[in-house]
């Protein structure tokens, strides 16, 4: 994994980061099989969200403090600001013809 | 404007290359990549979507004179915003420059979707645009000071010229009135 923009910060880095993957890499195939329907979906995903934040929500704090202060310093704030109030991205871009779809077309 | 795209198949399931994303970096192909930050990441409690925000640096051998005449130097960061879905199993990642922004953008995404149960397809676009409004200001402002540059040395030039011209024939006058 690589490195924090700021040293002070990589070992909190790494440590969320780990946390993170082995949260992901155990959600993610129980995710896929529950989208069978849409309420199995919702079950699932709320229960993970819950499980996530219980196991990564203190080292993701302490984490965030220190990132947000480097930011600033390195004067990225002003620049990640403009660029957030140019593209939100908020919300997830809409689903592109998949290239399944594009077989099936033609 | 500039474009850019290309496709391509990993020959993995779309679950395996979604795990990989995040361990992407380091990587002794990419080592341009020296820095990753996540500065945000929800999991959304009913979709199940994970949306991620990090900050990637860069360190690139930039010309002298991109450097000499913007400002920047040689460590360039990114913001990226990444989306997955599960349901949809739909992975987008769209990137866009930090630094040198004001002047340029390049306006990057990726989307990782399955073609077969062992098959990802993989799409990027790119697009790299310079601040055209931009320039336009730069150009209008540099048109004006060079018009009013321009005004106020004709102006000089006028009394400048007005002082010789009556110096020499006065001088001219009184030679000829001496003689």
């Amino acid at each position: 994994m690589a490195h924090s923009l700021s040293p002070q910060c990589t070992p909190l880095k790494l440590e969320y980061d780990s946390c993170f993957n082995t949260w992901f890499e155990g959600y993610l195939e129980p995710a896929i099989a529950a989208a069978e329907t849409p309420a199995k979906r919702e079950a699932y995903s709320r229960q993970k969200a819950t499980e996530f934040q219980e196991k990564c929500g203190k080292i993701w704090e302490s984490y965030r403090d220190c990132v947000s202060k480097a930011v600033k310093e390195k004067g990225l704030d002003t620049l990640l600001q403009q660029a957030r109030d140019e593209n939100p991205l908020t919300e997830p871009p809409l689903p592109p013809s998949t290239p399944s779809d594009g077989l099936k077309s033609s | 404007m500039h474009f850019f795209s290309q496709a391509f198949n990993y020959e993995h399931p779309w679950s395996h290359v979604v795990i990989g994303m995040w361990h992407k970096y380091p990587n002794s192909k990419c080592s341009h990549v020296i820095s990753i930050d996540t500065i945000d990441r929800s999991v959304d409690p009913k979709t199940g979507i994970i949306r991620t925000e990090r900050v990637l640096g860069c360190k690139q051998k930039t010309p002298t004179w991109i450097v000499k005449l913007f400002g920047g130097s040689e460590d360039a960061f990114v913001r990226e915003i990444s989306f997955i879905d599960p349901s949809t199993q739909n992975a987008t990642i769209t990137s866009v420059n930090l630094s040198l922004s004001q002047f340029a953008t390049c306006f990057e995404r990726i989307q990782y979707s399955p073609m077969s149960h062992s098959r990802t397809h993989f799409t990027q676009t790119a697009e790299i645009q310079a601040r055209m409004t931009l320039w336009r200001t730069a150009a209008d402002g540099l048109e004006r000071w060079l018009v009013q540059r321009f005004e106020q040395n004709a102006h000089l030039g006028k009394l400048g010229f007005t002082d010789v011209l009556s110096t020499l024939w006065q001088e001219r006058q009184l030679q000829q009135a001496q003689t």
